[in-house]
């Protein structure tokens, strides 16, 4: 704890968002930034385009969880659908008929009484008995953390970007400071 | 990002302030493009809509209509059915209403950025879609 407090006040300390992804250091003068770095313009392009390389691997790994929570909330939303369904068919006695899809292309009519208990897939082989109000209350929690942790990923998402607009600015920036240096010393060099 | 020219190079030095415009401008731009993508799925998911009540004018009253709800066809009385899709309606529009809205602050944003940052570096920089 002492440690991490240390590392939080020392001015040194690489900033993060709110989950820990560290922060790029843009490049004020890119003249100073070479010298004080004591190494090569290639060095530093190379090391640049290392970050970058870093940021996107990351960014890759975000979109797919982007991608599997887009698929989530949907599932959930729809079985969602269903409880509320069943909850406002609670009080009719009569029963419900309904196509349901036996296999894939294979669907089969049935009658379904109407029910005060339904089973959750919960995953890893363990499906669960529920009340309709206790599924819906569970199915809610799980739709709502499922959007929070969306709007995570959307926001780191973000921020990996703007780390890579930066790295990329700096880049160029360098790149340009080199090619311009070249010039000079060229012109320098021929007259 | 594209290198300079010879030519267009301009003597402006990129300083944070600049850094976070053009950050703030890179993420508005993203975000307008997811934007713009949900709003046209929804809207495709509303003309489907549309044309489901006016179909279901059409339809003898005391027939029961098999609703897709999660994934299987409850039967459920036409006046249900209307109602449900209703809902929908509402729903969707409210929704695209919110899109609609976020895209054009954020195309305001965007053009407030653009001004700045051409203003500054010219032909340096390059903001326009590709």
């Amino acid at each position: 704890m002492s440690t991490r407090q240390a590392e939080k006040s020392s001015p040194d300390a690489v900033e993060t968002n709110p989950r820990g992804i560290p922060k790029v250091q843009f490049v004020e003068n890119v003249e100073d930034f070479i010298e004080k770095s004591s190494s090569t313009v290639e060095v530093t392009l190379n090391k640049f385009q290392e970050t970058v390389a870093k940021y996107k691997f990351m960014e890759v790994n975000f979109l797919s969880r982007k991608k599997a929570l887009e698929l989530k909330i949907p599932e959930i939303k729809k079985t969602l659908t269903v409880v509320e369904f069943l909850i406002s068919n609670q009080e009719s006695n009569k029963p419900i008929e309904t196509i349901f899809e036996l296999n894939d292309t294979l669907w089969a009519a049935a009658k379904a009484k109407s029910t005060k208990t339904i089973y959750l897939w919960l995953g890893a082989n363990v499906m669960l008995e529920y009340t309709l109000q206790e599924a819906k209350e569970l199915l809610e929690n799980k739709l709502s953390s499922a959007q929070n942790s969306l709007n995570n990923v959307v926001e780191d998402l973000e921020f990996l970007r703007e780390q890579i607009t930066t790295m990329e600015v700096n880049t160029a920036r360098v790149y340009n400071w080199d090619v311009k240096q070249r010039r000079i010393k060229r012109q320098a060099e021929t007259s | 990002m594209r290198m300079l020219n010879q030519d267009d190079e301009v003597d402006a030095e990129v300083t944070w302030e600049d850094q976070q415009q053009i950050n703030s401008f890179s993420k508005l731009n993203a975000k307008y493009s997811d934007l713009e993508e949900a709003y046209n799925a929804k809207k495709q998911e509303k003309e489907a809509l549309d044309d489901l009540s006016s179909e279901l004018e059409l339809v003898d009253e005391d027939e029961l209509i098999k609703y897709k709800i999660g994934e299987a066809f409850m039967s459920i009385p036409l006046e249900q059915a209307q109602l449900r899709i209703e809902q929908e309606q509402n729903f969707i529009l409210e929704e695209l209403g919110k899109f609609k809205e976020e895209m054009d602050s954020l195309n305001e944003q965007m053009g407030k950025l653009k001004g700045i940052l051409y203003g500054k570096f010219g032909k340096a920089i390059n903001l326009e879609k590709d």
